[in-house]
């Protein structure tokens, strides 16, 4: 077999690589910002039983965790236009769809993974001690005090390792963006295979990006870890 | 702070009843602290004991009686804002300590006066810095609990609760869960605040400990008070059969 990966000179072809790396990061980077503001918030929400809202937000997470990302995210970019949530483009006069892919993928990112992250970080929560609460509803901590001073932080603590999991899929599946013309590593490699037909190194290139990032993100997420670790505290080693 | 052992208690609890699911666990309490006293509950487990410390400051809610703290009627307290209150003068120390564990000793202390009190931070920890060296403790500021033995936990429980500068502490079976070499170390500094006038209320398997602090000791079982006396009159003479029982079993 001859693997020519020589089209990786191409500066042409590098900065289609390097734009589409970038618009992966920015759109990994947005979604898991949307990921755990969405998380944090819903489980809040469900955690003190806020009323009316802790049921949307119960029927928000088995809707978003039960259904495939990229279902969610074609809704979002074909449905909501054909259901008539459209802008006039000011400048041509026609009808164009209210979120761009970008913001279309984004928001899909965040919402799926989101959901998860409720989940994810509602089992912290309630991993974190009775006493220690109990201890802190003593002190004349009110429910939001509490939730905010003792059980989120510690909470966070107890579901890094399955966040950890939650961001690597959020990254992982940006690539559907791909799907609805988003110009991502992805989208770009596409590219790339219609005009050169060197699939197989191509395709190889898209796979190390991904080891490389996913990677990356896990690096970060246990540096994260052992920044917050509570010194001589559970079972994480 | 001034003895007012003539006037009216500061802990007062009439014909208070609570109960889980079909379990009746307090049937009818009655209980006096006088400000400055020191209070022992005695009894075997599952008699209400820990009950009647989590009704007096609100962490349980009672079904009928009446509890009053100061001027706060306990029993009628449903909000945040109004257990706040409470708890700023009624303070609690825990058999498993409950501290923060992702905080440092020294936040620990200063933690609920910042945030709960909202008092100046400088001044919180010049208390805190205190409360410790009062606990024998000065030295430890930045270790996480978890870093701590028992004993030393417990110990920074105390001064947690001291820095709220509350006018009764309740102490739950507070060396139940320490090794034997360190339950003494806890209660020479419970022995210290009650030499010094703070009322305590404490539920407590230590027999020869009640004896020595306790103004009066109130022996429940099945969620009444049987029998209440002064330490000498109770555990010398006890009238009640049931408690001659206990007293045989635990002396």
């Amino acid at each position: 077999m001859n693997l020519d990966f020589s089209w990786l000179a191409d500066p042409y072809y590098q900065y289609w690589l390097l734009r589409g790396l970038g618009t992966t990061i920015l759109m990994s980077v947005l979604g898991l910002v949307l990921m755990m503001v969405i998380g944090i918030a819903g489980a809040l929400i469900i955690h003190l039983r806020v009323p009316v809202l802790a049921t949307w937000t119960t029927l928000f997470v088995e809707m978003f965790r039960n259904t495939p990302p990229l279902v969610q995210l074609f809704f979002l970019y074909f449905m909501l236009s054909e259901m008539g949530l459209t802008l006039t483009d000011p400048a041509t006069g026609q009808r164009i769809p209210i979120f761009s892919g970008f913001t279309c993928a984004v928001l899909s990112l965040g919402l799926y993974n989101g959901a998860l992250a409720i989940e994810i970080i509602r089992s912290g929560l309630l991993a974190v001690p009775s006493q220690t609460v109990e201890g802190a509803r003593s002190l004349g901590y009110s429910r939001v005090q509490t939730f905010r001073y003792i059980e989120l932080p510690i909470g966070l603590r107890l579901s890094m390792p399955a966040m950890t999991n939650n961001v690597v899929s959020l990254i992982k599946t940006s690539n559907q963006a791909a799907l609805v013309a988003v110009a991502d590593i992805m989208y770009t490699a596409t590219q790339i295979m219609l005009e050169n037909f060197r699939n197989l190194e191509v395709m190889i290139f898209v796979w190390v990006v991904y080891v490389a990032l996913s990677s990356l993100a896990v690096v970060a997420m246990r540096y994260i870890d052992r920044l917050i670790r509570i010194p001589g505290y559970g079972a994480v080693a | 702070m001034t003895t007012t052992s003539t006037t009216k208690p500061l802990i007062e609890m009439r014909d208070v009843r609570k109960s889980f699911g079909t379990y009746d666990v307090l049937n009818g309490i009655a209980l006096d602290v006088r400000e400055g006293g020191v209070v022992c509950i005695i009894g075997p487990s599952g008699s209400g004991k820990s009950t009647i410390l989590r009704c007096i400051n609100g962490l349980i809610p009672v079904n009928s009686g009446t509890i009053r703290v100061g001027d706060f009627a306990v029993e009628a307290m449903k909000t945040d804002r109004e257990l706040i209150a409470l708890r700023h003068q009624v303070a609690m120390v825990f058999q498993q300590y409950n501290l923060f564990p992702h905080r440092t000793v020294m936040q620990n202390l200063t933690m609920a006066p910042i945030q709960v009190l909202k008092e100046n931070p400088a001044d919180v920890r010049e208390r805190a810095l205190k409360l410790l060296a009062k606990v024998r403790l000065t030295g430890k500021e930045d270790a996480y609990p978890s870093q701590l033995s028992g004993g030393q936990q417990q110990r920074v429980a105390i001064a947690r609760a001291l820095a709220m500068q509350p006018r009764v502490i309740l102490f739950d079976e507070v060396t139940a869960a320490l090794d034997p070499e360190m339950v003494s170390e806890v209660l020479n500094v419970i022995r210290d605040l009650a030499g010094e006038g703070m009322t305590c209320v404490l539920v407590t398997h230590e027999m020869r400990f009640a004896q020595e602090v306790a103004d009066e000791v109130f022996f429940t079982d099945r969620g009444v008070i049987v029998e209440r006396g002064p330490p000498k009159q109770l555990f010398q003479s006890p009238n009640d059969p049931r408690l001659k029982d206990f007293l045989d079993k635990v002396l």
